[in-house]
């Protein structure tokens, strides 16, 4: 019996923090301190971090600003999960620690460490800049000033919910294509795109996209739902995901797309190495089946107006490759008939 | 090294406004933004409520001119009425600008720009996205920066200002970072580091890093501060955080109780009860507490405000983010349990002396925003006039920044200037018999503040006052920092900004002393009504060997006559 739960309803107990420690100019590499402190009930994460910086060892280092969950400094993984820690109950991380009484406190992952739990932020607003995360205005800027452009609220509520975001990068740490591959868009730019693209205003909807279809861009991702998941605003990300992939579909065409050419290279390079390389990550996580459903075929989907299922449980075995070669055979030949009959029309 | 033309301190509102029109008005220039957290994080983004902009779009008959009325009225007089008139005159051209470059904003159903009622305004005018106004601004405006090429030095923090003579040549910061202290010689400095509310710790609704860096970096270099004992409080800040429990909570039908389970508003505002306006509130809760009709807790005394009696239903429906926060920060769900409050200290609008212009005392120096003083804002902040106030002034900064920048050429800043700086900080690391630790001084001078130059004031507490902070910045000079790494040193500026608080306390207390009246934010029990034969004037504070030199600036006049202040 864990004692969290004997403990739970106590106003104050003993917790520990399992803290990430890694200072560069003198550890080789990062290892953990634990630190066991007496706390009230009602305090969150970030206090607790406060007061171990405060009373216990001032060399702690992490981020945090506003400390109300507005200003994005503070995510770092909470028992493994990327969150705030300021809007983090320290009561409700007792209920999910693996070993009881024990919560472990890391850095963001999927972005370079400079120290304890503070990571680099620049490759994400390297890639907001790469990805034109800005709406560039149809008035010329010596008229601005004057008049409104008129927008309706329906407009407004398309983008309502992606301008939440505070760009903590929580979504950043768990998503699962970064893992494998830096240069990847990045779950947080795709949101941002998206804002950018339903916004009348804005003028290079068709480059930025183009942009998108690149390599690294919009078909890479899986489709786990993982940032969505992990979002500390609960953006329906994997909306604007679609979003995107629908009006690169819609607006370039299924052939045209590097989705397609992205899905087929994918294949030939499975028939060919007969084994998986970093590419095919999602299909060693996710198990074949549900990757072909998901990642592979999304344009095509989207033409045949299915919905898409909810992921099911990982797979690790990659033996029903050749079933994956047969069915996408028989997708993409679908497909050549939708299309052609579309572009008949 | 080259100078920039002009360096930026400063990632809020009111820095990436003035980046932006610089590059704008001269788009050769070669500008720098510094801040110390990424702009995007920045405290503009914790402004909820909105902007103020007489567009009427939602009450057609609302103008510019009962804005400035508005304005002067709610500053109890004190705020400059040209400067005013330049706010108010601009607001609409300066929201439309903001649509224009793709901010959201929620929308009426003839597809204009949304507008709502704010305190102490006679029309509906506080333009708002959602309940994520100044977080929309800002990240429009860093969009924007990022879209122009503004150069960022992201994690900078700008230590002090080099000064020749009458003319400053630019400033000295440390790169986060790498702990690397840097030379940016400037032929322009623009301030727009935000308020010094945090000083009141975590009596405080501000972010931690509100710490009045700009207005005290400008104050040891000899540059004149403004109106510092002006101080805004919120009614209703969290218990341990100071975070607000906005006015909705109350709004919909919430109580204030005190430790006898009264509903102590009864005493202070009989028909309005919880709904008073919101100094009145505030200075309520203060006297319950000061009565001894608190709640004690280890985190200091505080009421309850209570939902309980609204129901489940009401309270999900209704205030699901007031929820929501007390579960995060006080971990209480006001379904069960009462709230614990008490007032925080909000809004600084006392700042840098600064013309209509932005211009500063020192020659070279700008300063725009909350860290300013130009003074709009007088003795009392309408809401949504703060924001205004950033975008408006961070503008004008900007530009005049640039059509001066070509006519200078500072002498470079030194080897030796950046080696005693590094000196400097080395010195906090460097072991001495007794020492103090950051945290609990920085708890101390919140406390001191909240008691004795908090909501009310009154001369014998005001001299304790400043007599603890003297005591204070005795300790202080044995306070040691324990991180020695150069890599991301957050104890090294968690003192630094410490140090920073303190300069700026003395001012706000001497200034609460000095000020023999009771207007707008500030009460004085011992001289509770507005003076303005002796009073009608601005404070100025002028470093003088270790602490400030008063002076006083009349209050420019215009349209408007002195009318007692009654809503
Ligand atoms: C909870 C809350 C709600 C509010 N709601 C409203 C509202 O509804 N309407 C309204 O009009 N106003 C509101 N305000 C007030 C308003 O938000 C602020 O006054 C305004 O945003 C200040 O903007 P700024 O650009 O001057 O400074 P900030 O946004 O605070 O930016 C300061 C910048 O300076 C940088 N900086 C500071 N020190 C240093 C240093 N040493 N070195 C380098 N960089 C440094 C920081 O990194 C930051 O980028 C609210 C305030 C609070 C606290
Ligand atoms: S759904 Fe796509 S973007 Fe989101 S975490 Fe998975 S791979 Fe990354
Ligand atoms: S999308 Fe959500 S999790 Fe990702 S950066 Fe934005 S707020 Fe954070
Ligand atoms: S400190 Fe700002 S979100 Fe946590």
């Amino acid at each position: 019996m864990s004692d969290s739960t004997i403990q739970h309803n106590e106003d104050s107990r003993d917790v520990t923090f399992r803290v990430h420690r890694f200072n560069p100019q003198v550890d080789s590499k990062p290892y953990f301190d634990d630190y066991t402190i007496r706390l009230e009930k009602g305090i969150t994460v970030l206090r607790a971090l406060n007061y171990i910086k405060e009373h216990v060892d001032a060399s702690l280092t992490f981020r945090a600003f506003c400390q109300a969950g507005i200003c994005g400094s503070c995510a770092m993984r909470v028992n493994n999960m990327s969150k705030l820690a300021c809007t983090t109950q320290v009561w409700d991380e007792l209920d999910k620690c693996r070993e009881p009484g024990i919560i472990k406190v890391e850095p963001l992952r999927n972005l370079p460490l400079i120290k304890d739990l503070v990571v680099e932020m620049d490759p994400l607003v390297e890639k907001m800049k790469g990805y034109s995360n800005w709406v560039d205005s149809k008035m010329p800027e010596e008229n601005w000033g004057r008049k409104e452009f008129p927008v309706s609220e329906a407009e407004f509520l398309k983008y309502d919910k992606a301008t939440d975001c505070i760009l903590c990068a929580s979504c950043v740490s768990e998503c699962t294509i970064l893992r494998a591959n830096k240069q990847y868009v990045s779950p947080a730019v795709l949101l941002k795109s998206y804002r950018m693209n339903v916004d009348s205003r804005d003028s290079m909807h068709e480059q930025r996209l183009a942009g998108l279809v690149k390599d690294h861009g919009v078909w890479d991702c899986t489709h786990c739902y993982r940032c969505q998941e992990s979002c500390v605003k609960h953006i329906p990300i994997m909306d604007a995901i679609h979003g995107i992939r629908e009006e690169a579909i819609a607006e370039r065409g299924v052939k045209d797309t590097s989705g397609a050419r992205h899905a087929e290279a994918f294949m030939e390079d499975i028939g060919k190495k007969g084994k998986l390389v970093e590419a095919t990550l999602p299909i060693r996580t996710n198990g074949v089946v549900w990757t072909m459903k998901n990642l592979l075929p999304m344009a095509f989907k989207m033409v045949l107006k299915r919905r898409t299922p909810p992921p099911p449980p990982l797979v690790k075995s990659t033996k029903d490759i050749e079933k994956f070669r047969a069915e996408f055979r028989e997708m993409s030949g679908h497909v050549a008939k939708d299309h052609a009959k579309k572009s008949g029309e | 090294m080259k100078p920039f033309d002009i360096v930026i301190v400063g990632g809020g509102g009111a820095g990436l406004y003035a980046a932006m029109e610089a590059m704008k008005t001269n788009p050769g220039l070669n500008i720098a933004v510094l801040s110390k957290i990424y702009p995007n994080r920045s405290h503009t983004s914790a402004a909820q409520g909105g902007a103020n902009a007489a567009l009427a779009n939602k009450a057609k008959d609302d103008t510019v001119e009962m804005h400035i009325f508005d304005t002067i009225k709610g500053s109890d007089y004190l705020a400059d009425q040209d400067a005013v008139e330049v706010l108010c005159s601009e607001a609409p051209k300066i929201i439309r600008e903001l649509e224009n470059m793709g901010t959201p904003w929620s929308r009426l159903e003839d597809n204009t720009i949304a507008q709502r009622p704010f305190g102490g305004a006679g029309r509906p005018r506080c333009c708002y996205c959602a309940d994520k106004t100044g977080h929309t601004i800002l990240q429009t405006l860093y969009e924007q920066c990022l879209r122009k090429g503004v150069f960022f030095f992201n994690e900078y923090f700008a230590l002090d200002l080099c000064v020749d003579g009458s003319r400053s040549r630019g400033l000295i910061a440390m790169n986060i970072k790498t702990g690397r202290i840097e030379a940016f010689p400037a032929k322009t400095v623009i301030f727009a580091t935000g308020g010094y509310a945090k000083m009141y710790w975590n009596r405080s609704s501000n972010a931690a890093g509100n710490t009045g860096d700009g207005q005290a970096i400008a104050y040891r270099a000899g540059i004149s501060l403004k109106d510092m004992e002006f101080v805004q409080f919120h009614p209703t800040g969290l218990r341990k955080s100071g975070l607000l429990v906005t006015e909705g909570a109350r709004g919909e039908g919430g109580y204030l109780v005190n430790a006898l389970g009264e509903r102590f508003m009864s005493r202070y505002a009989p028909e309005k009860m919880e709904l008073g306006p919101r100094d009145l509130v505030s200075r309520s809760l203060e006297t319950e507490i000061l009565e001894g009709r608190g709640f004690d807790s280890p985190a200091g005394k505080y009421l309850h405000l209570d939902l309980r009696h609204l129901g489940p239903e009401l309270i999900k429906s209704r205030l699901p983010q007031i929820r929501e926060m007390c579960m995060y920060f006080e971990g209480v769900d006001p379904i069960d349990e009462p709230i614990p409050v008490r007032p925080t200290a909000h809004y600084s609008m006392g700042g840098i002396d600064t013309d209509n212009f932005g211009r500063t005392g020192m020659e070279g120096v700008y300063a725009a925003g909350e860290c300013g003083c130009v003074s709009v804002h007088g003795a009392n902040r309408l809401g949504g006039n703060s924001l205004l106030d950033i975008l408006v002034f961070g503008r004008i900064a900007g530009r005049a920044a640039a059509e001066e920048a070509g006519k200078f050429n500072p002498s470079p800043i030194s080897e030796t200037e950046v080696t005693a700086k590094e000196l400097e900080l080395r010195s906090f690391m460097q072991p001495s018999g007794h020492y103090e630790r950051y945290g609990s001084l920085r708890e101390d001078l919140g406390h001191t503040l909240g008691m004795n130059v908090g909501i009310y004031r009154e001369a014998t507490k005001i001299r304790q006052g400043i007599e603890e902070i003297a005591t204070l910045k005795e300790r202080f000079s044995h306070v040691r920092v324990f991180d020695s790494g150069d890599v991301y040193n957050t104890n090294l500026l968690q003192v630094l900004e410490l140090r920073n608080m303190l300069d700026l306390a003395e001012t706000v207390a001497a200034g609460a002393l000095v000020r023999e009246e009771s207007r707008g934010s500030h009460t004085r029990t011992d001289f509770p009504t507005r003076d303005d034969i002796n009073w009608h004037r601005h404070t100025t504070y002028t470093l003088e060997g270790t602490g400030p030199r008063l002076g006083f600036k009349p209050v420019v006049m215009g349209r408007y006559e002195l009318q007692e202040r009654t809503y």
